[in-house]
C-alpha cells in the first residue's frame, strides 16, 4: 500500500493548492465606486490591470488585496481592443509576478479571480484551444488565441491564469458563450506602457459598418477572381468614409488594390501605424466600379 | 356545479424569500411577488425559492438572481426584469429548472467574424436591413422597388441561409452578428 503522501491524486491536489497559495499576492479585488467589485492582477508594484469590457466608466477605484490591504487607485488607461484596463495605485505594493509562459494545448490552467474581500477564487481548467494571433472586434491585435474549457463570470474575469508550473499565461477574459479566453502576457506587456503613457491605444478607423456579401460573377467587374465583398451598412457622420463620399449600399471590394473580402485581413491594415495614411477604396456602386480616397483617422473610444 | 365558467388550473402559491440590502428595492420586489400570487417569506432556508438582488445568499438554495453573473445559480435575470419574467422564473426555478434570458448577458470579447459559408447576396442584405428596421414585406417592396413576391422569396432565402426560424431571429443572426465596424 502506498503511503497517503505518495498518492498521485493527493499530490496533484497539494500541488494545485500550493500554486493557488503562491499566486494569492497577484490577485486584486477592484472596487469601482457604486458598482460591483471586479477581479484584477497586480501587474507592477503600482499598476493593477483588469478586464476592460466589464469595468464601469469611472476614474477611481479602491483595490483590496488578499492580505486585507486597501489601496486607493486611479484609472490611467483603458483599451477596448485588447480588453485591458489599467489602474495606478497610490501606494505601491510589492509583487513577485511569475515569469511569462507559453500555453500548451491540453495543459492545466489555474484561473484565479478575486472575491470582494480580496481573497482569491480559483478554477481549474485546461487550455482547450490554441491559435495564432487574432484581431478583436474592437481592432486590437492579440498575440495568440488561447481558450480555456471553463466559463467565467463577470466578477471573476480580469484575474491571472497560470500554467501547471505556476507561470503566468495571461489575463482571463469572458469570450463567446461565457467561455474564458486568455489575453497573453506578451500582449499585455506590449500594450501596457503605451497605455499608461497615453491613456488609450489609438487604432485606425474608416467609420463604416460592413456586412460580408457574396458577389455575383457579373457584379464583380474588374475583380473577377473575387466572389465576395463587404457591403457598407452604416457610415459614421464626419468619419473618414463619410468625408470620402462612401454611401450606404456601396460594396467595398479592395483597399489599395488588395482584396477586401476578408475582414480579418483588413483589420491588419488598421494598426496604430496606419493613422493619417491615405488609402484607395475600390467599391462597386450601382453595379459600376469606382475608387475613392480616404484618410485613416483614430478610432473613437467608447 | 354552480360555477358556469371553466376555471384555469389552480396555480401553485410559492413561498418566496427576498434577499436585498435596499429596503425600497425589497418593497418593490415584494409587490411584484405578491401581485403574481405568491407569499413573501422571511425564512430563506424554508422558502420554496429565493429572489435575490445581485448576489444569492447560499449557492445551495433555489434562487432567482437579478443582475447577477454567477453562472452556478439556477435563475439569472437582468436587474430590470419584467414582473412576468420574475414570476415565470420563480415558478421554473422552484420546479427545478434553469432560467436564462435569450439576450446575451453582458459583454463578450471576441474575434472579428470570418464567414466562409452562407454568404448573403447584396439584395438579401438590403432586405435583411429593411426588416431589421421593422418594415413589413409590403414596405420593404416599396423601399427597394421590387415586388412583394420577390421580397418573400428573399426572406425565405434569408431564413434558410441563416438557419433562422423567424424574421427577428434572422435579423439577430445576420445583421447583429455579422456587422463589422472598421
Amino acid at each position: 500500500m502506498a503511503a497517503p503522501t505518495q498518492d498521485a491524486l493527493t499530490q496533484l491536489s497539494d500541488a494545485l493548492a500550493a500554486r493557488a497559495a503562491a499566486a494569492a499576492g497577484l490577485v486584486a479585488s477592484v472596487h469601482p465606486p457604486h458598482s460591483r467589485p471586479r477581479s484584477g492582477i497586480l501587474w507592477r508594484p503600482d499598476v493593477v490591470i483588469g478586464s476592460e469590457q466589464v469595468f464601469p466608466k469611472t476614474d477611481t477605484a479602491e483595490i483590496v488585496f488578499a492580505d486585507g490591504r486597501h489601496v486607493a487607485a486611479t484609472l490611467v488607461g483603458r483599451d477596448r481592443g485588447t480588453n485591458i484596463v489599467a489602474l495606478r495605485l497610490e501606494t505601491p505594493v510589492e509583487v513577485a509576478r511569475p515569469a511569462a509562459a507559453e500555453p500548451e494545448l491540453g495543459g492545466l490552467a489555474l484561473t484565479l479571480g478575486a472575491a470582494p474581500s480580496g481573497a482569491p477564487t480559483v478554477r481549474l481548467g485546461i487550455v482547450r484551444g490554441l491559435g495564432p494571433a487574432w484581431h478583436s472586434l474592437a481592432g486590437g491585435q492579440i498575440d495568440r488565441r488561447i481558450s480555456l474549457d471553463l466559463r467565467i463570470g463577470h466578477a471573476e474575469e480580469g484575474g491571472p491564469v497560470l500554467d501547471a508550473a505556476g507561470q503566468l499565461l495571461g489575463m482571463s477574459t469572458g469570450g463567446p458563450g461565457g467561455r474564458a479566453l486568455v489575453i497573453p502576457t506578451s500582449t499585455i506587456e506590449r500594450v501596457l506602457d503605451p497605455l499608461l503613457a497615453a491613456g488609450r491605444i489609438e487604432r485606425g478607423w474608416l467609420g463604416v459598418a460592413l456586412h460580408p456579401v457574396a458577389l455575383l460573377p457579373d457584379a464583380a467587374q474588374g475583380f473577377q477572381a473575387q466572389n465576395r465583398g463587404l457591403m457598407v451598412m452604416q457610415v459614421a457622420p464626419d468619419g473618414p468614409c463619410a468625408k470620402a463620399g462612401v454611401l450606404v449600399g456601396d460594396i467595398l471590394v479592395a483597399i489599395d488594390g488588395m482584396p477586401a473580402s476578408r475582414p480579418r485581413e483588413i483589420a491588419r491594415r488598421f494598426g496604430p501605424d496606419s493613422l493619417g495614411r491615405q488609402i484607395a477604396l475600390q467599391i462597386i456602386r450601382s453595379g459600376a466600379p469606382q475608387t475613392v480616397m480616404a484618410t485613416i483617422t483614430p478610432r473613437p473610444q467608447g | 356545479m354552480n360555477d358556469p365558467a371553466p376555471q384555469p388550473a389552480k396555480r401553485r402559491v410559492l413561498r418566496v424569500a427576498i434577499v436585498t440590502a435596499d429596503p425600497v428595492r425589497r418593497a418593490g420586489l415584494a409587490a411584484i411577488v405578491m401581485e403574481a400570487g405568491h407569499a413573501v417569506s422571511d425564512d430563506a432556508a424554508g422558502a420554496d425559492v429565493v429572489l435575490a438582488d445581485g448576489v444569492a445568499p447560499d449557492a445551495a438554495a433555489r434562487a432567482v438572481v437579478l443582475g447577477g453573473d454567477d453562472e452556478n445559480q439556477p435563475g439569472l435575470l437582468p436587474r430590470n426584469a419584467a414582473p412576468e419574467q420574475i414570476d415565470a422564473a420563480l415558478r421554473a426555478v422552484a420546479a427545478g429548472l434553469t432560467v436564462r434570458t435569450t439576450q446575451t448577458q453582458g459583454p463578450v470579447f471576441d474575434a472579428i467574424p470570418e464567414l466562409e459559408q452562407n454568404l448573403l447576396t447584396p439584395r438579401e442584405v438590403e432586405v435583411l436591413a429593411a426588416i431589421g428596421n421593422g418594415l413589413s414585406n409590403k414596405a420593404v417592396a416599396r423601399q427597394l422597388g421590387i415586388s412583394q413576391h420577390t421580397v418573400k422569396f428573399h426572406v425565405e432565402a434569408l431564413l434558410r441561409k441563416l438557419g433562422a426560424a423567424s424574421r427577428a431571429e434572422a435579423v439577430h443572426q445576420g445583421l447583429r452578428q455579422r456587422l463589422i465596424e472598421m
